[in-house]
């Protein structure tokens, strides 16, 4: 009897896990969406102030936060699609996060579920990498690991998706953010505030625009097959 | 004809399974509504007051904790974002239900958790389902295997002790901790733990780690790290042996060995 049970939890487990998961189909002339973002005004970087471990990461360094163009265009914004029930495949490869002369690299990256991270320290000094992801105006440790040799590398699996933050506890300017999914459709604007997402079935998708410095944008985006769809904002400053 | 008739019997078969199916997971469900249920008496008898309704930890007293000092600034555990500090798992994992039971019957020193030896164990068991319902990821986590701390005979001897002090220094430890463990380090100024607050790396020499003074449980920190305090996990970055030998200094500056 006790087994039976156990089957029939586990068969309304499964059906459960399938209701929800991402799935994964050939997509043939697909959508895409993309577009700029750009700045409602010029913003200056800042400046942080360093006050820990100063012979090896210096006084202060650029915090690399607003890195806009002569036409306000934001480098670093990321752009992605929280939920999507159908689409091509995630890749499988795997993202480093390098702790490199007081800094994380990259500062705004995308990865993905089932690959893994790869935390690595350059330094000849302790960092410590705390991966949360964000939940609301909360945080929940996905990891916090100690790095305290040089060139040492601790890979760890991608286990959940959201909006990650990454903060090393030894030095409280140091961060990054990461989103993590299921499925591909993120990206990071680059120098010219520019973004594609490709391959999307058509439909419409809620598309979330992203930045540590500016308040944040969502938007429902209608993709149609072969076709570029276009997101372009202006961000305000938080 | 034929065909019909067995088409028929496959489909009342189908049907009379599923139904089945249905009574009986209804029947765990309804088991498992019976904890659910003796686990809210319990938690809005015992947990409320601090950990409050929703179990994000805003209880009627958490104003009360949010005036306490700094070194007794604990504030109740907020079960929503499912980080817990004192696990017998890896970093970033849930924790196990014994990790749990433990916290419960012995509460945390130096915190205004208090302990509940009386607990009935079913009582026990429903509360600690129920707190798991705050944190909607819970059910979908994989769970993490609980990691065994098993003691050295050689823990504590001058030879380990010899080690473990070369690896405080390697390992950075006195950075936070200070050199002599009294939680003075040159980076103890500044640390902020996962909800913004302030808080001090432990001094080994007050005699009161919330997680417990016993070798295993110093032994676990070092491992699964304190999720949500800023003390990260050496699992990754130490060998077990090392691990233990960092272990060994610590009773000395404990001074629970020489």
């Amino acid at each position: 009897m006790k087994r039976i049970l156990v089957s029939a939890v586990v068969l309304s487990m499964l059906f459960a896990a399938t209701a929800f998961a991402y799935e994964v189909v050939d997509v043939k002339n697909g959508g895409s969406i993309k577009g700029k973002i750009k700045a409602s005004a010029k913003v200056d970087d800042l400046v942080l102030t360093i006050d820990k471990d100063v012979e090896f990461c210096g006084k202060s360094q650029p915090a690399r936060m607003y890195i806009l163009s002569p036409a306000l265009e934001v480098k670093n914004v990321l752009v992605f699609i929280e939920e999507v029930q159908k689409g091509k495949a995630a890749p499988k490869t795997d993202i480093t996060i390098d702790n490199n002369k007081c800094v994380f690299e990259p500062l705004v990256g995308v990865a993905y579920k089932g690959a893994n991270f790869v935390i690595k320290n350059s330094d000849n000094i302790l960092h410590n990498t705390n991966l949360g992801l964000l939940l609301k105006d909360k945080r929940s440790t996905v990891y916090n690991l100690a790095l305290p040799t040089k060139d040492q590398v601790i890979t760890k699996p991608i286990r959940r998706g959201g909006l990650h933050a990454i903060k090393c506890d030894a030095h409280a300017w140091m961060r990054a953010y990461l989103f993590v999914a299921d499925h591909p459709y993120a990206a990071v604007t680059d120098a010219s505030g520019s973004f594609e997402i490709k391959d999307l079935l058509p439909g419409k998708y809620k598309v979330t625009v992203w930045h540590e410095g500016f308040a944040e944008v969502t938007k429902e985006v209608e993709v149609t097959a072969g076709k570029a769809s276009d997101l372009s904002v202006t961000l305000s400053k938080k | 004809m034929q065909v019909i008739k067995i088409s028929k019997a496959v489909f009342a078969f189908t049907i009379l399974l599923w139904g089945f199916a249905a009574i009986t997971a209804s029947a765990v469900f309804a088991e498992e509504n019976r904890t659910l249920e003796l686990g809210k008496i319990v938690y809005e008898k015992h947990c409320v007051i601090c950990h409050g309704e929703k179990g994000d930890g805003k209880g009627a007293f958490f104003a009360v904790v949010q005036e306490a000092s700094l070194a007794s600034g604990i504030y109740p555990r907020d079960f929503t974002i499912g980080v817990f500090r004192f696990r017998s798992t890896s970093t970033g994992c849930l924790p196990a239900n014994d990790d749990l039971r433990r916290i419960i019957s012995s509460g945390i020193l130096r915190s205004h958790m208090p302990s509940h030896p009386d607990l009935p164990e079913a009582e026990a068991t429903a509360v600690i389902e129920y707190v798991k319902t705050f944190f909607a990821e819970w059910g979908q986590m994989e769970p993490c295997k609980p990691i065994i701390a098993k003691k050295p005979a050689w823990l504590g001897m001058p030879d380990s002790v010899k080690k473990g002090e070369k690896l405080w220094k390697d390992m950075k430890c006195w950075e936070c901790h200070g050199d002599m463990g009294k939680g003075d380090g040159p980076k103890s100024n500044q640390l902020k733990d996962d909800w913004g607050k302030q808080i001090v790396p432990y001094d080994f020499t007050s005699g009161a780690a919330k997680r417990g003074d016993a070798p295993e449980d110093i032994y676990l920190a070092y491992t699964t790290g304190l999720d949500g305090s800023g003390m990260p996990s050496y699992e990754d970055s130490m060998s077990d042996e090392d691990r233990w030998h960092l272990v060994s200094y610590t009773l000395k500056l404990m001074g629970l060995v020489k």
